[in-house]
């Protein structure tokens, strides 16, 4: 078993403080969902916790198994067992999908002992089966003229072939259609169990309803303001942010209020 | 013109130990006499005028230890010649080309065999004795070389594979020139492995003439790795008759200094030239690269492609010159140069320059400056790829337009291995 901690932790974006205080603790095992309204700091928590440069750490700490990763470049972090799912992945002409998650997997095995390619391939095929992609999606350049859900699919099908201890997923849902909310989320619900926990970001319950979270924290204004079942989410589902927010007396105005 | 060969003993010297035609050594004099009255020549933005790139050393015989071949790697191909220093080692399944009437000989043979050939298009269609400084240098100094002469109707099938080892055990210049004649209606396919044994510092000063006579077709492909203290003046031209068609595939991976004069004169009505060129430039060094492409005839094709990436504290400048002459009408010259930058200390510049002269033509030009793209990094990255790893594969992704647009997928390839070569090594002075 693995566990991330985060604490205290402020996080800020040129200059503009995102991140507030965020306190978050999750084992392998369990799936945590964060919901909130926009802008209120879900996506840089994300990108904080796998270390993209701009996002700047100006207190607290995360912790993998107990050690502070923060001061890990990206790469070191992933090999130490995260992933991020990106929702705007960066699209790389001149490289395969298959070389690239073959990169990838290799990366976290010593020199002399990388995946054999037949290994490999049939690891791929059956992967990207359970995912309804086409084959000649592994031929193709790296997110290369993906198409949102294409898009979306293949950070899943990342996730599933480098199989990371936390996986976080950066609005997975975001420009699915129904059908590909469903693809999405039954390879997520096949990398459940002992070793694999995940962290989702999500505006919308309906994700929820299709990957059952163990745990819902609401984030709003930069920190964690309430913690439930996933009965909390179908309680945001009904009365909206604004709900949980007077209820709770938090001075936030939500960016989509009006005035 | 009479030519005063006692006040040149070095060269008379010289002359006798090869046997070399007298019209030769005359020619040698003439450029050495020239050359008071010529300067180096001028490539925008590339200021090299300091470097040792002028020949000052005195012409002499070389010979070099065979041995020293021990340690480099050359690939077995159907026709295959190896050359070390001015020597050549090596000459493989060549009879069945000269069956065809092919006539593959290093420079010494064929002044010896082929003199009146050799004087038709030695320094006479596409590049003059005495054009620049570095031109005449090059005719008072050769010692080395290859002379390759497809007769018309001729398509020679498998590609001609050469290694010019430049041998820099001993200070010693290479002075070096290869003519290509492919008459009329023939077909050529020709791949050039410049390299470097030793690190003496030395000069190499190379010519290459390309002559593509009416409706013949030459592949051009080199892949260039000359050493960290060799200076070098490179220049490949090629002279083009009514629709013969060049594909140049040139691969700039030197360690070293050096200037790329790469030049396509369409001198025939329907002619075409199409230059792919790749450039990795590492450490400190300096790489110039001027391309040229000058329509003269009518309805001729000119384009050019160069992509090049720059690492530690190294240069890399392209320039692109489209040239349309008045009266060449109905040409195109189009023309796309990118540098990308992989440290905040590499320099880098790619300058399109389009001259036309001429209202019933096209032309185009792209050209670009950039950083690796940060995002793409992270993402590559966020997956476990170590950076370096993670740079070199959006380098790939960089140079791969001129690599996919190479006619041959086996240079193609070869190329490949030598940029990852070139990144690895160069990644380790970041």
């Amino acid at each position: 078993m693995s566990i991330l901690e985060i604490k205290d932790l402020h996080v800020s974006i040129e200059g503009k403080n995102i991140l507030k205080g965020v306190n978050l603790t999750m084992k392998t095992g369990e799936i945590h969902a964060i919901m909130g309204p926009n802008g209120t700091g879900k996506s840089t928590l994300s990108e904080a916790i796998m270390g993209h440069p701009a996002y700047k750490v100006t207190q607290g700490e995360v912790l993998l198994n107990g050690e502070n990763i923060l001061n890990l470049p990206v790469d070191e972090r992933a090999r130490a067992g995260l992933f991020l799912a990106m929702q705007y992945p960066a699209e790389i002409p001149g490289v395969t999908n298959a070389e690239f998650i073959r990169g990838a997997i290799n990366a976290r095995r010593p020199e002399d002992d990388a995946i054999s390619v037949r290994n490999f391939l049939k690891q791929l095929d059956e992967t990207m089966s359970v995912l309804d992609m086409t084959e000649e999606m592994a031929e193709r350049y790296l997110n290369e003229g993906f198409s949102g859900g294409e898009k979306k699919r293949n950070e899943i099908l990342q996730l599933m072939m480098i199989k990371p201890k936390f996986a976080i997923l950066d609005e997975i849902d975001s420009g699915l259609d129904i059908d590909a909310l469903k693809v999405v989320s039954r390879g997520v619900n096949k990398m459940r169990g002992p070793e694999f926990g995940s962290l989702i970001i999500t505006h919308y319950q309906r994700l929820l309803n299709y990957i059952v979270p163990d745990v819902v924290h609401v984030m709003m204004g930069g920190r964690i303001v309430k913690q439930g079942g996933p009965e909390l989410a179908k309680r945001l589902e009904d009365e909206g942010y604004a709900g949980i927010r007077d209820e709770l007396g938090l001075d936030i105005k939500l960016v989509d209020e009006d005035a | 013109m009479t030519v005063e060969f006692e006040s040149y003993p070095e060269i008379k010297d010289y002359a006798k130990s090869v046997a070399e035609p007298k019209w030769f050594t005359e020619m040698r004099i003439k450029a050495l006499e020239a050359q008071p009255m010529l300067k180096l020549p001028n490539f925008e933005k590339i200021r090299y005028q300091r470097w040792p790139i002028q020949l000052k050393r005195v012409l002499k015989k070389h010979f070099s230890d065979s041995k020293l071949l021990a340690e480099l790697n050359i690939e077995e191909t159907k026709h295959l010649i190896v050359q070390l220093g001015q020597d050549t080692v090596r000459a493989t399944g060549l009879s069945e080309l000269e069956e065809q009437g092919v006539i593959i000989c290093d420079w010494q043979t064929a002044l010896e065999q082929h003199s009146d050939l050799v004087k038709k298009y030695f320094m006479q269609k596409a590049v003059k004795y005495n054009e620049d400084l570095l031109t005449a240098q090059h005719v008072a100094n050769l010692t080395s070389g290859l002379f390759v002469y497809i007769p018309k109707n001729t398509v020679v099938k498998e590609p001609l594979t050469t290694y010019f080892v430049q041998d820099a055990t001993a200070k010693t210049d290479y002075v070096h020139h290869v003519i290509i004649v492919a008459e009329r209606n023939s077909e050529f396919s020709y791949l050039e492995n410049l390299t470097t044994i030793g690190s003496e510092e030395t000069t190499a000063n190379i010519i290459v003439e390309v002559i593509a006579e009416a409706d013949s077709h030459v592949k051009f492909a080199s892949v260039d790795r000359l050493g960290a203290n060799t200076t070098t003046y490179l220049n490949r031209r090629g002279h083009l008759e009514d629709n013969a068609k060049i594909d140049w595939s040139m691969g700039m991976m030197n360690d070293g200094n050096i200037v790329g004069d790469f030049d396509s004169d369409l001198v025939g009505n329907g002619s075409h030239s199409e230059v792919k060129v790749v450039a990795i430039s590492t450490g400190k060094q300096v790489q110039g690269i001027d391309t040229r492409v000058t329509n003269m005839g009518r309805h001729t094709i000119g384009h050019i492609l160069q992509h090049g990436v720059i690492l530690s504290r190294s240069t890399l400048t392209f320039n692109g010159i489209g040239h349309i002459i008045k009266g060449a009408k109905g040409s195109d010259a189009q023309q796309e140069s990118r540098v990308l930058m992989l440290s905040t200390k590499a320099k880098g510049d790619a300058n399109p320059i389009l001259l036309i002269d001429d209202n019933d033509v096209t032309a185009g030009h792209a050209a670009s400056v950039g950083r690796v793209n940060q995002e793409q990094l992270y993402y590559l990255m966020s997956r476990g790829l170590p950076k370096k790893i993670a740079e070199r594969l959006v380098i790939r992704g960089f140079l791969g337009p001129v690599l996919a647009a190479i006619p041959s997928k086996a240079i193609e390839e070869q190329l490949r291995v030598t940029i990852e070569r070139k990144l690895v090594d160069g990644q380790k002075d970041e």
